[in-house]
């Protein structure tokens, strides 16, 4: 449920203050930036924290290791895991995209297809593959929230994810372009209005932390 | 009778240390064999290897006719293990996680017979948080029999249970066996062991120091039999000594023989008796060795 609750929550209360009228010096009206950002937060928050989360109390109740003792593969169960999040995660997309175009009259471009649904495909594996590297370095069920947490939401913020004006230094935007919250936001702003980013750079962002996490949840996972 | 698991030569080392050094027994199919053993004697080595989850250094290893690190897929369909510490899903309800188990396998076993061979009918819709530590257990061996295996790991299944909830447990154990199930026991518990076990194998220093059934283990412990009765008082009074060809020790009031033949011990004993006006031996008891006294005997080389 609190899956749901914060992006949705966020999208409401920070959406009726900033999202609307165009972003200063732009013609970009700020809802096209602010509700594929929260899709991507929504993103994050299923994915990444809730995954992470799951995974870490399910090894730490000793879950895992009895899964091991059945005949399902590991990939098998893996899989299903993945799958279940992908679903949350199509689930809060859709009452985002919802909400933000009934409310703030934010609706995807026709055109912008291809980058919502590459954006959500990859967002999910990226994040997903992220939420399993998290609970093999969380050490306890009780650590893996608290990490998650520490980890993205400073990066949210200065990627802009709640204010597309958030001043930061130019150094640190160009740090933050480095991982992968912004790279995701900016796929899917894409898919709401045509802004000039560097979407080669933001797939490769993406796909160089995908094939990372996947190689160090691949070396430190573990069933017990 | 058929063979379930064929063991012989094994070895493992971890890194250079060697754990297991030479490892053979066999388990027939339908018995109950308990492993024993001093911590760090490689029976958790031993079961993990069987189990599929560790490639031995070394030995031939045969489970059900399968190699269990090169078939692990599908011996797991056949086998069903009860770890020690292994939790449940927190939401879980009783029934609900069963089936969910029955899902994993081809050839699932009934659920309702599940239920009753591990007697939670009756807690088929309470929320496995809720369950007591004994209810928990019996649950753990409901999800190890969901695919209906035909052999079952059993890691100390009682460990830290009250005596009734043990008794429960042996119970359930018991309804195993009598289903044809073969069953590999570890415990710590000699009086489980001895109660359960159709044969024991002590594992030490890396190999089996022996195997057989509790009598035979006895046996090669050379544990004497104890006959014990209340010293007579001439006896205590030291103007009547023992048997002199039985070794006799009096402590307290109590006169104890120990005899690795004990129908002659008692022969000789009553021959005594008659023979000094003794009457009958009041209290006379014959004490057969149990398997904790073989057991302390081979593993810390004796008590007494």
């Amino acid at each position: 449920m609190f899956t749901f609750a914060l992006p949705i929550a966020l999208l409401l209360l920070i959406g009726s203050t900033t999202a609307t009228g165009y972003l200063p010096g732009t013609h970009v009206e700020s809802q096209m930036i602010f509700v594929p950002s929260i899709i991507a937060f929504g993103v994050i928050v299923a994915a990444y924290v809730n995954l992470g989360a799951k995974l870490a109390t399910l090894r730490h109740d000793g879950v895992l290791k009895r899964i091991r003792t059945t005949p399902l593969p590991a990939s098998a169960y893996l899989s299903g895991v993945l799958a279940s999040t992908a679903a949350t995660t199509l689930a809060i997309t859709a009452c985002i995209v919802a909400i933000g175009a009934f409310a703030f009259g934010a609706v995807p471009r026709a055109s912008g297809l291809p980058e919502i649904a590459g954006g959500l495909f990859l967002g999910v594996v990226c994040f997903g593959a992220l939420g399993l590297a998290l609970s093999s370095v969380a050490g306890s069920a009780e650590s893996a929230s608290p990490i998650a947490n520490a980890s993205y939401l400073p990066l949210a913020i200065m990627s802009g994810i709640f204010d597309p004006t958030f001043p930061v230094p130019h150094w640190l935007s160009a740090a933050v372009g480095l991982f992968p919250v912004r790279a995701l936001a900016q796929i899917l702003q894409q898919g709401y209005t045509p802004v000039v980013h560097a979407p080669a750079t933001d797939l490769l962002v993406l796909l160089a932390w995908t094939a990372a996490a996947c190689a160090f949840a691949t070396w430190r996972f573990k069933w017990h | 009778m058929s063979t379930a698991i064929e063991v012989s030569g094994l070895t493992m080392s971890y890194a250079d240390r060697p754990v297991l050094t030479g490892v053979d027994f066999e388990v027939k199919t339908g018995e109950v064999f308990c492993l024993l053993g001093p911590n760090g004697a490689g029976k958790t080595t031993t079961v993990e290897i069987l189990e599929g989850f560790r490639q031995r250094t070394g030995g031939t290893v045969s489970v059900l006719g399968m190699d269990p690190r090169a078939q692990s897929a599908r011996l797991r369909e056949r086998i069903g293990i009860v770890l020690q510490e292994c939790g449940f899903p927190r939401q879980a309800r009783v029934a609900e996680l069963i089936d969910s188990w029955r899902a994993y396998y081809r050839n699932p076993r009934d659920l309702e017979d599940l239920l009753q061979v591990v007697e939670l009918t009756r807690d088929r819709n309470v929320q496995v948080r809720r369950l007591s530590g004994g209810q928990r257990r019996r649950l753990d061996l409901a999800l190890a029999l969901a695919g209906d295996p035909d052999l079952i790991f059993l890691d100390e299944p009682t460990t830290g249970f009250d005596p009734e909830s043990r008794r429960r447990c042996w119970a359930a154990i018991e309804n195993l066996r009598t289903l044809g199930k073969t069953i590999v026991l570890t415990t710590h518990y000699l009086d489980e062991a001895e109660r359960l076990a159709d044969r024991v194998a002590i594992l030490q220093g890396g190999r089996i120091e022996v195997a057989g059934t509790v009598r035979h283990v006895a046996r090669q412990a050379r544990v004497k039999t104890k006959i014990k009765f209340a010293a007579p008082e001439r006896v205590l009074d030291g103007s009547l000594a023992p048997p002199r060809c039985l070794d006799v020790v009096v402590s307290g009031e109590v006169a104890v023989c120990q005899t690795e033949n004990s129908a002659t011990a008692l022969r000789e004993l009553l021959g005594w008796a008659a023979a000094n006006d003794l009457g009958d031996l009041d209290d006379l008891s014959v004490e057969t060795p149990t398997l904790e006294d073989a057991y302390l005997e081979l593993v810390s080389g004796g008590t007494n």
